[in-house]
């Protein structure tokens, strides 16, 4: 029977699939890619973002492939802690709630939270998280927690929890929620796309962003990444993903990578940072 | 205008193709065990009966979002199976496929008349060579209609793989209008989810307008599906 043999060659490829999976020494990445500046998808597919890049060149300094995966948010801790994935890097801030499940890189990057509030609304920072008003967050993030600590010790504000930060953006503009909290530069990023919404105020909580790997680091993935952003640092490439992706012009950064990863590809990590840098400056 | 293209292309290349390997491989896996589980419902032995019956109940009756999640997260945490994501949803979904399937394929055979299934064996057929060249033929042309509608819903199901991160369709839709929106404003969100409900719908409509032309091709004129034998 026809399909008989169709199923068979679709559990063949599937098995195909696994061995696949199973087998290489290439590192599996895990990102939350809704995130820019720090991971997203271009208008042609692929994935940047200073994260990924940044892992990318310690790859390239180390010896190491890696193979970037889109993922939910809510899964990436479960999958990396499994082993399933083997690093995480999704602008993650090192809290010790999620020791429990995966260990940490040194600190790569230190953020603030922003509050997000429509462009007409007479909310300030203060009115606008303890003024008995709606703040919208992505779930089982920092932003989300620092809501729900409120709400602990008694101030008068309700938490909304999304599974995509863009969709509390969404209904922010919409009128649904009053606030959005969320990191500094993906709020930065949302109100310069959107005229309807400004940036109220930064809250000073300077968490600091690892990469992290499952639990004991099975594979010795730490050292490796500890090692390569100190080299990156040495090298001004650090510096250079910094300008590329900081506050720049996510079109024109998209450009930039297209026009210079094929650098990194050839092995060459300082002209491409810089390279990136100078584009998407320009 | 162009963005619209670009993200449809986005869409097609880059999502589409997952969709449609899910979406095989699980109407393959649900057929493949589905058939089986139909005939050992009807003919198997009791215990057997039981066995396929408690198989069909469990799968049927639990959400398909909670199989994926038990899949993917809960037997790597109890277990250590790590299934790979795309290994994740097809067994779970497959699975499931196999259970609804299953139903169709039982149907199908209990409307054929009893009666046959006696001629048959009265001519000197084995029951085995009866369900082979006087059963099968006929359930399998009265399977199609009830099929067609589980290949509608098997294909939309895949949508709940993007909840373990498969890059499909709907994962690729978050993704492109999760960039629009930080490009050209949250307006673009509705825009890109219609092009994602275009590709379903049209998919479908494809899927069901391939499926009736099979069912035409195998219609015997005049023949009917009645009679039954009262015990």
């Amino acid at each position: 029977m026809k399909k008989a043999s169709l199923a068979i060659l679709v559990l063949t490829l599937v098995a195909g699939l696994w061995t696949v999976a199973a087998v290489g020494e290439t590192y599996k990445v895990a990102s939350d890619t809704t995130w820019p500046p720090f991971e997203w998808s271009d208008a042609e597919g692929n994935l940047l973002g200073f994260d990924l890049d940044v892992m990318r060149c310690i790859g390239v300094l180390q010896g190491f492939e890696i193979d970037i995966s889109s993922y939910d948010w809510e899964i990436i801790f479960d999958d990396v802690g499994s082993g399933r994935m083997d690093i995480g890097a999704s602008g993650a801030t090192i809290r010790p709630d999620r020791e429990e499940k995966v260990d940490f890189s040194a600190p790569y990057w230190t953020s603030d939270q922003a509050i997000l509030v429509r462009a007409d609304s007479e909310l300030n920072i203060i009115t606008a998280l303890a003024g008995g008003y709606t703040v919208g967050a992505q779930l089982e993030t920092t932003g989300a927690g620092f809501i729900t600590d409120l709400i602990a010790a008694g101030i008068n504000v309700t938490l909304v929890e999304y599974t995509l930060y863009p969709l509390a953006v969404l209904d922010l503009i919409n009128g649904n929620i009053d606030a959005v909290i969320q990191d500094e530069p993906a709020s930065v990023a949302s109100a310069t796309a959107e005229e309807d919404i400004s940036v109220a105020g930064v809250i000073k909580t300077d968490e600091n962003f690892g990469f992290f790997v499952a639990e004991g680091d099975p594979k010795g993935l730490l050292a490796l990444i500890n090692d390569g952003v100190a080299q990156l640092k040495a090298l001004g490439v650090y510096d250079n993903l910094i300008a590329a992706y900081m506050g720049t012009d996510l079109v024109k950064v998209e450009a930039a990578w297209r026009a210079s990863i094929g650098l990194l590809d050839d092995g060459d990590v300082v002209g491409f940072a810089s390279q990136l840098a100078t584009l998407a400056n320009e | 205008m162009s963005t619209i293209w670009q993200s449809l292309e986005l869409l097609i290349t880059r999502g589409l193709p997952m969709t449609l390997l899910l979406t095989l491989g699980l109407l393959g896996t649900g057929l493949l065990l589905g058939f089986p589980l139909a005939f050992l419902q009807v003919y198997g032995y009791r215990p057997v009966r039981w066995l396929c019956r408690g198989y069909e109940q469990l799968f049927r009756g639990v959400p398909a979002l909670v199989l994926i999640l038990i899949f993917h997260s809960g037997l790597s945490r109890t277990f250590d199976i790590l299934l790979p994501a795309f290994a994740s949803a097809l067994l779970a979904l497959g699975l499931r496929s196999s259970a609804y399937q299953s139903q169709i394929f039982r149907g199908a055979i209990q409307s054929v008349g009893e009666g046959q299934m006696l001629a048959a064996r009265s001519v000197g057929m084995s029951k085995t060579q009866a369900i082979r060249h006087i059963i099968l033929p006929q359930a399998f042309r009265l399977s199609i209609p009830p099929w067609t509608n589980e290949f509608s819903s098997v294909l939309k199901d895949t949508s709940l793989a993007s909840a373990i991160g498969v890059l499909e369709l709907m994962k690729q839709t978050t993704l492109i209008f999760t960039r629009i929106q930080f490009i050209h404003g949250a307006q673009w969100i509705l825009v890109i989810l219609m092009l994602a409900a275009l590709i379903y719908w049209a998919l479908t409509y494809l899927g069901n307008v391939g499926l009736s032309f099979l069912e035409s091709r195998m219609r015997i004129p005049g023949f009917e599906t009645k009679g039954q034998v009262e015990r």
